[in-house]
């Protein structure tokens, strides 16, 4: 005789190590709201008309909301996944394993560089148009 | 000494059908651990108590239990870390009804009795990655001549080959990982935290030539791919052997492995 105990569909409330999982997760929600936007951006290309609703729909309040909320958790989804991935790739030279956190650093500054082009990038549009 | 309250999860299957919550009070001073706890209530409670121990300094890896839902080794998790902590230099009796601790059968695990669960389900995915060196070395010689030139390769091995693995080598199979992960409470066929680190251990033995025989498991539906790095397992980990890592590299592995497949027919 023996009992085994069922995982409720409430597991992930019981610890926050969980509770933060989930949280890292639920981050594709906005960004799939991100996504859809942008998809239907390239679609409203069609025609000046459907453009010029599309971007009247970018400009409404609640979606900068949920747009700025897709930014926060796209930083939220780096940070974790920039935590992991020296533990997932270590990477070694020789004998000796690059320290964990100049990996972190590095990525950082990747996402540095690539903000810093797109502003470059988009301050010369700005001034094309 | 002061005293602290402990509840502990009982299951007698020949008396009750369900578990039941048995409360007890246990004195304690700082070095006293959730085992010593355990063993003064079998020695002067309840001698009906069963729990699993042995080596009580974390090399045995039998002691594992759930403690306030977080999986621990009895010897290695003191009763002080669960009160405030000035409870014990505090001249105060009034901390003592601060908080009870909740002691249960290691998650995601058969219960058979008390604190005692099957290990069995964690030792057959152990067993399907075979955790143990395989050579192909020698194949066409004679049994003594293959097992001689094995005991000639088996102790080569620089500090930089020992560095990539060892780790993941300091398992105790405690299956504390396995009460910590999430997928395997939702899918006992996950082969595990525990069995993919050490697949990973010697995979990343420079002596070990088994690698194809273990790829098929980890590769497989309920192999690295079932995990999605919730990474409680090497928090829980009393090793610090971060199986968490060991799966998400095995997952490289398995990838590399069936792209060789895809092009080369080969694993």
């Amino acid at each position: 005789m023996s009992y085994k105990p069922e995982l409720t569909g409430s597991w992930w409330l019981k610890h926050r190590f969980f509770m933060l999982y989930m949280l890292r997760e639920a981050t594709v929600l906005p960004l799939v709201f991100l996504l859809c936007s942008l998809l239907a951006g390239i679609y409203s290309l069609a025609s000046p008309e459907q453009f010029a609703s599309w971007q009247a729909f970018m400009a409404r309040p609640w979606v900068l909301a949920l747009h700025g909320l897709a930014l926060v958790a796209a930083l939220y989804h780096a940070f974790t996944f920039f935590q992991l991935f020296p533990r997932v790739m270590p990477i070694r030279i020789g004998a000796r394993l690059l320290p964990p956190a100049l990996m972190v650093a590095v990525q950082w500054a990747a996402v540095l560089a690539v903000i810093v082009l797109f502003l470059w990038l988009f301050g010369n549009s700005q001034g094309a148009i | 000494m002061r005293n602290c309250s402990i509840a502990v999860q009982r299951y007698l299957p020949h008396e009750h059908a369900e578990p039941f919550w048995q409360h007890f009070t246990v004195p304690f001073d700082e070095s006293t651990s959730i085992l010593d706890a355990l063993n003064y209530i079998k020695e002067e409670l309840d001698p009906s108590l069963s729990f699993r121990w042995s080596c009580r300094m974390a090399i045995c890896g039998s002691c594992g239990v759930m403690v306030n839902g977080i999986p621990k080794l009895g010897c290695k998790d003191f009763l002080r870390n669960y009160l405030p902590r000035n409870y014990l230099a505090s001249e105060s009796t009034a901390a003592v009804s601060a908080a009870e601790i909740r002691i249960q059968p290691l998650a995601h695990f058969t219960v058979e009795r008390d604190l005692i669960v099957d290990m069995n389900e964690f030792l057959v995915h152990l067993e399907a990655v075979k955790p143990y060196l395989i050579t192909d070395a020698g194949a066409d010689e004679t049994p003594l001549e293959k097992h001689a030139q094995t005991l000639a390769q088996t102790n080569k091995q620089t500090p930089a080959q020992l560095a990539k693995y060892k780790q993941f080598a300091n398992c105790i199979n405690c299956g504390l990982c396995y009460s910590a992960c999430p997928q395997f409470g939702l899918n006992p066929e996950f082969v595990g935290p525990a069995a993919i680190a050490l697949a990973q251990r010697y995979n990343l033995d420079s002596r070990d030539q088994g690698k194809a025989a273990r790829m098929p498991v980890l590769n497989g539906h309920n192999g690295v791919w079932s995990c999605t790095f919730v990474g409680f397992c090497s928090d829980v980990c009393p090793k610090h052997v971060d199986p968490a890592a060991a799966v998400n590299q095995g997952k490289v592995e398995s990838a590399k492995s069936m792209l060789i497949q895809m092009f080369t027919g080969r694993g």
